[in-house]
C-alpha cells in the first residue's frame, strides 16, 4: 500500500482496509483456565495467599513477639496455703524447744 | 445453554472483540478469561428475554474492557512481536481504531468484525438503535479520512 492524494475512502474501500486487521487466534490454555479455576472455595483456600507489605509483617512480628514476651506464665513454683482449719491429731509435741526473741524490724528480713 | 457450550461456541469472538478493543493478545486473554468466569459463577444473570448469550458475552466483555481503560487509561502501544508479525495496514488500521472514542470503537468493532446487526449492537452498549448508528457513522467517517493515505490501488498484479 502506498499514501495516496485523495483524502477519503469510499465504502467499499474502507472494508477493504479495516479487512486487513487481523486478531490473533485466542490461546489454548483459556478453557483450562476458566474451567479449571472454578473449584469450590474451600479447595481454592489451600492455595490462596495474601501479599503482606514488609512494613507491616515486621510490625506484626514484632507485635507478636512482644505479646508472648508479656503473657503472664504460669507459676510452677507457688507456695502451699496454709490449711484454714486445724485438727488437734495434727499436733506433735516439738522434741527441742529453740525459743527465738523476735523484734520489731526482724520480720522484714 | 451451559457455560461449557458457551464457551466453544462464543469464546473466539470474546477474544476477537476484545482484543480489537483493548489492542493487546494478553489483555484480551484476561479479560475473556474474567467474562465466562462472570458468566459460570452466576449464569441466572443471564436473562434471555434481553438478548442472546452471545451479546450477554459481548457486554461483559464490553465492561471488564471499559472498567480496565478506565483504571488504566489508555492501553500501552502494542508490543513489538505483535507489531512485526502483522502486516503494515494491519498495524495502521489498528492504530487509527485506536485512536477512535471507547463507544465509537466499541460499535465499529462488533459492528465490523462480529458481524453483529444494529439491534445486537444497541443490546450490548445499551442504547437505542439510532444512537448506534450515529456512533458507526462518526466512527467511519473518521476512519475514512484516517485511512485515507493509505487506499488500495489494484492494478495487474492484484492490490499494491
Amino acid at each position: 500500500m502506498e499514501p495516496f492524494e485523495r483524502d477519503e475512502l469510499t465504502d467499499a474501500e474502507l472494508d477493504a482496509a479495516l479487512a486487513d486487521w487481523r486478531a490473533p487466534a485466542a490461546p489454548a490454555s483459556l478453557r483450562a483456565a476458566v474451567f479449571g479455576a472454578h473449584t469450590p472455595w474451600w479447595l481454592r483456600i489451600w492455595g490462596a495467599s495474601i501479599r503482606v507489605p514488609l512494613p507491616v509483617a515486621v510490625a506484626l512480628a514484632i507485635l507478636a513477639a512482644i505479646a508472648v514476651w508479656r503473657w503472664p506464665h504460669p507459676r510452677t513454683n507457688d507456695m502451699a496455703h496454709p490449711s484454714a482449719t486445724m485438727d488437734a491429731h495434727e499436733l506433735r509435741p516439738v522434741s527441742v524447744l529453740r525459743p527465738r526473741i523476735i523484734r520489731s524490724g526482724d520480720d522484714q528480713r | 445453554m451451559t457455560p461449557q457450550e458457551a464457551f466453544d461456541r462464543h469464546h473466539r469472538a470474546v477474544f476477537d472483540f476484545a482484543y480489537r478493543l483493548t489492542g493487546r493478545a494478553d489483555v484480551a486473554e484476561d479479560v475473556t478469561q474474567e467474562c465466562f468466569l462472570a458468566f459460570v459463577r452466576a449464569p441466572e444473570r443471564f436473562d434471555a428475554a434481553r438478548g442472546s448469550v452471545r451479546t450477554y458475552l459481548f457486554a461483559i466483555a464490553w465492561n471488564l474492557a471499559l472498567k480496565r481503560y478506565r483504571d488504566h487509561g489508555s492501553e500501552e502501544p502494542l508490543p513489538e512481536e505483535l507489531a512485526a508479525r502483522e502486516a503494515r495496514s494491519g498495524i495502521d488500521v489498528a492504530t487509527a481504531i485506536a485512536e477512535l472514542p471507547p463507544l465509537q470503537r466499541e460499535s465499529l468493532v462488533l459492528f465490523q468484525y462480529e458481524g453483529c446487526t444494529l439491534e445486537e449492537i444497541a443490546t450490548v452498549a445499551g442504547v437505542d438503535v439510532g444512537t448506534v448508528k450515529a456512533r458507526l457513522h462518526r466512527a467511519r467517517e473518521r476512519l475514512r479520512r484516517r485511512l485515507a493515505p493509505y487506499r488500495k490501488v489494484g492494478n495487474a498484479n492484484g492490490t499494491v
